[in-house]
């Protein structure tokens, strides 16, 4: 209403002109402007229009990924999506590594040092340092401290209640050893960064670490994931690993060499059991060990690896390979007669060698029941070096380890063409040449099986190994029954005897070379055996370093070590028994080499 | 006639855009908890690893000997007093 009297009071005027001057006429209209003003309102119009068009085009064509890039930062999140190192377990499938996740601490040294002391104080209770260690930490001039790696969650959670400003944590990986200082010479350990640094956890770090990946996500107000956009990354968790060693037998074998070393006042000790069908070793032991949890004792000597890593002359251990080469090339049957009459010695050149006893005629058989160094020269002897070093070499002596072991030795066996008569005879009873303790279990292989020798393997083995033959059958079975007779009455290794079980082996004891000479009071005692003897199962092999008690020699320290750990083995592992012999009584003072 | 088959695609095209909307809401909806469920399915997996490692530091060697020692009183066996069967030959 009030709208149409407006309009009516407005038309009026229009009426007016209507009646009286025409609208074009009008005076107030009449005034003439110059063109060239509207012109320039024009063409600023114009100008401003395409100054708009021309930054659409630069926005769209030009600069339009860098704008994309900036919108999808505004809304969208990179996640990194962490991948699991592979989990390290036994061939029953009981973990022996295992990574969690943990956290890191890390601060702002400025901010956290603005708190009030009494929230430091059981900050630094809670990291497990002195709080005058806390400070140090923060009393830098970086923006980025870590104040300690590897924290676990329950710790976490206390600290996160503490409401530090300026602190914060990382999420990262800690590996936890269940079975500690018992395995860890086989499976190794890891640095903070989760990289493996020794044994499996090194040699197989390629298959054991995982592939991290990434996702683009959209996140929405309250921090949940709404969509995934872009291409992701799939993380890849690292592949578990299943070893071949055994956690009983690795157990046994551990408790075996600790009490050696302790009972025997050894410097060193270490032990190793391999599977004769499948080349697989079982078990593993060194004393001294470390715990590969304790970060703070990663090294030293106790890190050594003495099965592999170490060498060392392995005596009369040596013995058997060249009585089988002399059978094997029909030099000698095991009646053969040998006169060791020298009055307990025999000189080759300058060179004597000697008896600890005399033992008068005795047969192939009796020289390795007794050990008899005289016996061995004059069998050796009468065999060309180059049989002698090739029956050595495809034994695998001097031969680099091919199971991929980080720190596997070789071991050295010289060419056959620089040996003298003396070195040669030397060698035939394991002097002047260098094994590991794990080159001589396998080297055995050629006498528990028959006569070939397979690959070893520190995973577990499922397809059945191709052997290589070194001997006869035959003349593996004769040496076997010369390994019972070392372990029986009246041989050098009656300590070695286990009940209700035929055993079989060799005794060596190795003078030490100590700047470069043979060492008169430090030995390495050794013994390889084999068991049980009618079927033969396992390779044990025992080395006792430096054991400075009364008794020194491979019958005396590393006999018995091997009869305790086989006997506990072969239970173990279920074997049935094969003697009727359940008590052993030992002589005693058993025969010395 | 015109006039109708507009009014009619309009209609169709705002019951699509509607369902459109309702389809994005929802699958975010679900997107998120399928986030929640991988998210559990890791925190179980993580705690599959820490029962694992449990279980082996309680099933260590060591302290089973230890325990059957100690509180139990066990000793070793020996074949002297083991009594062995064997099957008999079918």
């Amino acid at each position: 209403m009030k709208r149409t009297g407006n309009g009516a009071r407005m038309a009026a005027p229009r009426v007016a002109a209507s009646k009286g001057v025409a609208f074009s006429k009008s005076p107030v209209l009449a005034v003439r402007l110059p063109t060239w003003r509207s012109r320039v309102v024009l063409f600023a119009l114009f100008a401003a229009f395409a100054a708009l068009a021309g930054r659409a085009l630069w926005l769209q064509a030009m600069s339009t990924s860098f704008l994309q890039q900036q919108g999808k930062s505004r809304y969208e999140r990179v996640l990194e999506l962490p991948a699991t190192r592979g989990k390290i377990m036994d061939r029953n499938g009981q973990v022996l590594a295992s990574s969690l996740p943990v956290k890191a601490v890390w601060a702002i040294p400025d901010d956290v040092l603005a708190e009030p002391p009494a929230k430091l104080r059981a900050l630094a209770k809670l990291l497990e340092m002195p709080e005058a260690d806390l400070r140090k930490k923060l009393d830098s001039d970086r923006t980025f401290v870590y104040l300690k790696r590897q924290v676990e969650m329950d710790v976490i959670d206390q600290i996160d209640q503490l409401d530090i400003d300026g602190l914060d944590t990382r999420k990262e990986y800690k590996r936890f050893y269940p079975q500690g200082e018992v395995m860890t010479h086989l499976v190794g350990f890891t640095n903070v960064e989760d990289v493996g640094q020794e044994s499996m956890e090194l040699a197989q770090q390629k298959t054991l670490v995982g592939a991290t990946g990434s996702r683009r996500v959209i996140k929405d107000r309250l921090g949940r994931i709404v969509e995934d956009v872009g291409l992701s990354k799939e993380p890849h968790d690292g592949r578990d690993l299943t070893l071949s060693v055994d956690s009983k037998l690795q157990y046994i074998a551990y408790t075996s060499i600790k009490e050696a070393v302790q009972k025997f006042n050894a410097k060193a000790g270490a032990a190793v059991v391999l599977d004769v069908h499948t080349g697989e070793v079982l078990a593993l032991a060194n004393w001294p060990t470390y715990n590969p949890n304790d970060r703070s004792k990663l090294t030293g000597e106790q890190l050594r690896n003495r099965v592999i890593t170490d060498t060392f002359e392995p005596g009369s251990t040596l013995k058997p390979f060249t009585v089988a080469l002399a059978l094997e090339t029909k030099r000698v049957t095991p009646n053969t007669l040998f006169d060791t009459t020298t009055s307990g010695r025999f000189v080759i050149g300058d060179r004597t060698i000697r008896d600890t006893h005399p033992h008068g005629v005795i047969d192939v058989t009796t020289i390795i029941q007794k050990s008899s160094n005289i016996g061995m020269s004059k069998m050796a002897l009468a065999m060309p070096p180059q049989e002698m070093w090739e029956m050595f070499t495809k034994s695998g002596f001097g031969q680099a380890p091919r199971f991929g072991f980080p720190g596997a030795v070789a071991g050295r066996v010289r060419p056959h063409k620089a040996w003298r008569p003396v070195e040669q005879a030397n060698m035939a009873f394991g002097h002047g040449i260098s094994v590991s303790l794990l080159q001589l279990a396998r080297s055995y292989m050629i006498f528990a099986r028959d006569g070939d020798i397979i690959p070893l393997s520190f995973q577990k083995v499922t397809e059945k190994p191709v052997g290589q033959q070194v001997i006869s059958a035959k003349t593996a079975a004769e040496i076997r029954v010369m390994l019972e007779t070392v372990v029986g009455p009246g041989g050098t290794a009656s300590r070695a005897q286990v009940p209700g079980y035929r055993v079989g082996g060799k005794t060596g004891t190795a003078q030490k070379l100590v700047n470069g000479r043979y060492s008169q009071t430090k030995y390495i005692g050794s013994f390889a055996g084999i068991a049980p003897m009618s079927n033969p199962r396992f390779i044990i092999a025992v080395m006792v370093d430096e054991p400075s008690g009364a008794v020194h020699t491979g019958g005396g320290v590393a006999a018995p070590t091997f009869a305790a750990l086989a006997a506990n083995a072969l239970r173990a592992a279920n074997v049935p028994p094969d003697s009727t012999v359940t008590e052993i009584i030992i002589p005693e003072h058993p025969l010395e080499e | 006639m015109n006039g109708k088959i507009n009014i009619v695609l309009s209609a169709a095209l705002v019951v699509c855009a509607l369902s459109v909307v309702k389809g994005q809401y929802q699958a975010r909806h679900l997107f998120s908890d399928l986030e929640i469920i991988q998210q559990q399915a890791r925190q179980l997996d993580i705690d599959w690893a820490q029962l694992q490692l449990d279980q082996s530091t309680l099933g260590k060697n060591a302290r089973i000997e230890q325990i059957a020692r100690t509180e139990l009183n066990m000793t070793p066996l020996t074949p002297a007093r083991t009594q062995y069967l064997t099957e008999a030959a079918k």
